[in-house]
């Protein structure tokens, strides 16, 4: 294929993982790689690339409008960046050693985590300010939600340290594969933190974007960065997520999300076969 | 911190949109000079050095004659993009000062500097 109509149908499939991405909960960059690979044969490190530029451009979209809603903890997201962006940097320096193969396998694996990590069952278990992690105290972590109705409710903060350790993990996630990894972020948030379900999604969106510009950094100097694909891929990506969070009130999403999570399993499935041929 | 927040958000909506506008002219600009030609992703290849820090792509950007070299505009509204993340640190930062929380201005100081080290080592 030749320009320009492999920047148009590479901006419609990445507009396509934008959309699907926000309508199904993952984030459009772990989407569009694997199109971008195994769709337009493009080289895993510049499909990285593309990806983990878009996975900025749609958080800062969506962490602005949980900023202004005042619903994020931006103190239990910045301690915890310290967290991620190390962990990214470390990921995004082992994925310029690692070979592309296994990177795909990762990937893949990766990928199908996810998809089951978003399919499990998650229930929702609050604490009390005073029941919170006497470190977590001791950073004025424990924050408060404002409800619907107007009232706020006071939540507490478990497992920092644990948690802590689960981010560092997802920032190498996301350095190592070109992500935003939100669902672990989320998983950390959820299950070890026992934060709310709003402010875990809040507060992660605030800092896929601050760990993708970690590895970012250091993918731009080993030349993955290439203007000429991220830009179609950062533009579909972004105008798709625009579109699907729109989409989200009239779309049936619980049918929409067993369809693609399936659609998704099976390119995670395709990322490893590739990877190990 | 109410107020900041707002600065925060305003700051990064104005911040992608800006860098949007930017990309999709590069885009279309670079398409213009390289149509029928082939993308050239399959293989890697790296990236010229001139792509990695700001002043060399605003030059090569402002350099006309090189038809070759267009997707230097492009690149500006990526960089600004990626400036992004750091920038919101930055006013966090900042606002903890402003309110004197130390401990947290100290916190968003850590996440700087670890951002600054792994755009510019």
């Amino acid at each position: 294929m030749t320009e320009p109509l492999f920047d148009i149908a590479v901006g419609g499939a990445s507009f396509c993982a934008g959309v699907l991405g926000s309508l199904i909960g993952l984030g459009g960059g772990i989407i569009v790689t694997p199109l971008l690979v195994l769709g337009f044969g493009i080289d895993l490190r510049y499909a990285m690339g593309a990806a983990l530029c878009s996975v900025i451009a749609t958080s800062s979209g969506a962490a602005a409008a949980y900023l202004r809603d005042g619903i994020s903890n931006m103190k239990i997201g910045m301690f915890l960046c310290i967290a991620t962006t190390v962990g990214a940097i470390c990921g995004a320096l082992l994925a310029t050693v690692l070979d592309q193969s296994v990177l795909a396998v990762i990937f893949g694996v990766a990928l199908l985590v996810t998809v089951i990590l978003s399919l499990a069952k998650k229930s929702e278990s609050r604490l009390l300010p005073e029941e919170s992690d006497p470190l977590a105290i001791k950073l004025d972590l424990p924050g408060e939600l404002p409800e619907p109705d107007g009232t706020k409710s006071a939540y507490g903060v478990a497992g920092l340290i644990p948690g802590f350790c689960v981010m560092w993990v997802a920032g190498v996630l996301s350095g190592l594969l070109g992500i935003g990894s939100g669902a672990f972020k989320v998983l950390a948030m959820d299950q070890i933190m026992r934060l709310p379900f709003k402010v875990t999604t809040a507060t992660s969106n605030f800092m896929i974007g601050v760990t993708a510009a970690a590895s970012v950094g250091v993918y731009l100097k080993k030349g993955y960065l290439d203007p000429a694909l991220v830009s179609p891929v950062a533009l579909g990506v972004l105008a798709g997520a625009f579109v699907g969070a729109r989409l989200l009130t009239v779309a049936p999403v619980r049918l929409l999300r067993v369809i693609f999570l399936g659609a998704v399993s099976v390119i995670a499935v395709q990322m490893i076969r590739q990877g190990l041929r | 911190m109410n107020r900041l927040s707002t600065l925060l958000a305003q700051v990064m909506i104005v911040g992608t949109m800006v860098s949007a506008v930017l990309i999709a002219a590069g885009l279309v600009w670079f398409l213009s000079a390289h149509t029928g030609e082939n993308p050239g992703d399959q293989i890697f290849s790296g990236e010229p050095k001139y792509l990695e820090n700001p002043v060399g792509m605003v030059r090569r950007a402002l350099d006309l004659h090189e038809a070759g070299e267009r997707r230097s505009l492009a690149m500006i509204g990526i960089f600004l993009l990626l400036l992004n993340p750091p920038v919101r640190v930055l006013l966090a930062g900042a606002g903890y000062l402003l309110e004197k929380n130390r401990l947290y201005a100290l916190i968003s100081a850590v996440v700087f500097v670890v951002l600054a080290i792994s755009f510019f080592w």
